[in-house]
């Protein structure tokens, strides 16, 4: 039986090499870039609310371009390159847009109006996070739990509920980051 | 179980020699598996997965090259020359043939 201890440990060695190399996918700089977005496009709300519309569109594909290469250049400098994962961050991150997207018509029909428009987009972003918690990055639940936070501010509070949130939203991306790492040796997921 | 005579201990010699001699390592068969997951990984991320001395782990992916299982690039990532190593389809096809013949040997040894 010797023969199949040795095998076992071998294959526990291969698990555990494979274990290591899922850890540290996740760059910092990303989770940075949002944190600053979010305070600045959620705190708008309360401070020049005429500007979000403008403010939003332009930031949320330039901020989806600059996440892609900060992830595309992380993989090259951590020595560790996957279409697989780059693809699934894509749909994913993609897909969210979309649907952030679709909801325009909504917009224009006058079935979302005000106050609601926010809260709906602020609950497909946090559904987003904690769906990239769950299958790519687990640290991403933090920023989940902060939004959620967020949104029940928006309800509950009357003034700067959205520079509450904003804050929240900030400080959950930081902790997230901090929490996954950087992939260069630093603490992990 | 009283079934299962096929995979009586008398078929390990068979189930062994389908092994890939060069798999056996559990080194070599690990570089293997991590380049199976990913595109292509660099000599220092091998490194530090693995947990190789620099001269180790270079013996080990040499012999890979030879074998033409695994493919070496160099590049600069910055200012720094790199080294990025992939699957072949030759060291993907042995891989698939080693597990299988692992895990039919681990499924025959718990009758």
């Amino acid at each position: 039986m010797s023969g199949t201890t040795n095998v076992r440990d071998d294959l526990g060695y291969v698990r555990d090499v494979v274990s290591r190399s899922e850890r540290s996918v996740f760059p910092s700089g990303i989770a940075y870039l949002w944190a600053a977005i979010g305070l600045v496009g959620f705190s708008l709300i309360d401070f020049a609310p005429e500007q979000v519309p403008l403010f939003w569109t332009i930031s949320s594909p330039v901020g989806f371009i600059l996440s892609a290469w900060l992830g595309w250049r992380h993989a090259r400098e951590a020595g560790q390159e996957s279409r697989r994962e780059g693809h699934a961050h894509m749909l994913h991150w993609g897909g969210l847009m979309a649907a952030i997207f679709l909801l325009y018509p909504l917009i224009a029909q006058g079935a979302l109006q005000n106050k609601a428009i926010a809260q709906v987009i602020l609950l497909f972003v946090t559904l987003g996070y904690f769906l990239a918690g769950v299958h790519l990055v687990p640290a991403l639940k933090w920023a989940a739990v902060a939004m959620a936070l967020g949104y029940v501010a928006t309800i509950t509070l009357d003034g700067f509920a959205w520079t509450v949130l904003g804050v929240l939203f900030a400080a959950g991306l930081v902790v997230s980051a901090r929490a996954a790492g950087d992939g260069r040796g630093n603490a992990r997921v | 179980m009283a079934t299962r005579e096929s995979e009586h201990p008398s078929e390990f010699p068979e189930r062994i020699a389908a092994l890939d001699s060069l798999l056996d390592h559990r080194v070599r068969l690990a570089i293997c598996v991590l380049l199976s997951r990913y595109d292509r990984l660099s000599f220092s991320r091998l490194k530090e997965l693995t947990g190789e001395t620099d001269g180790s782990l270079g013996a080990h992916l040499r012999k890979l090259e030879e074998a033409e299982y695994a493919r070496v690039k160099k590049e600069f990532v910055g200012r720094k020359p790199t080294s990025w190593y992939a699957l072949a389809p030759k060291g993907l096809a042995a891989l698939a043939v080693h597990l299988g013949a692992l895990t039919d040997l681990l499924s025959a040894a718990q009758g």
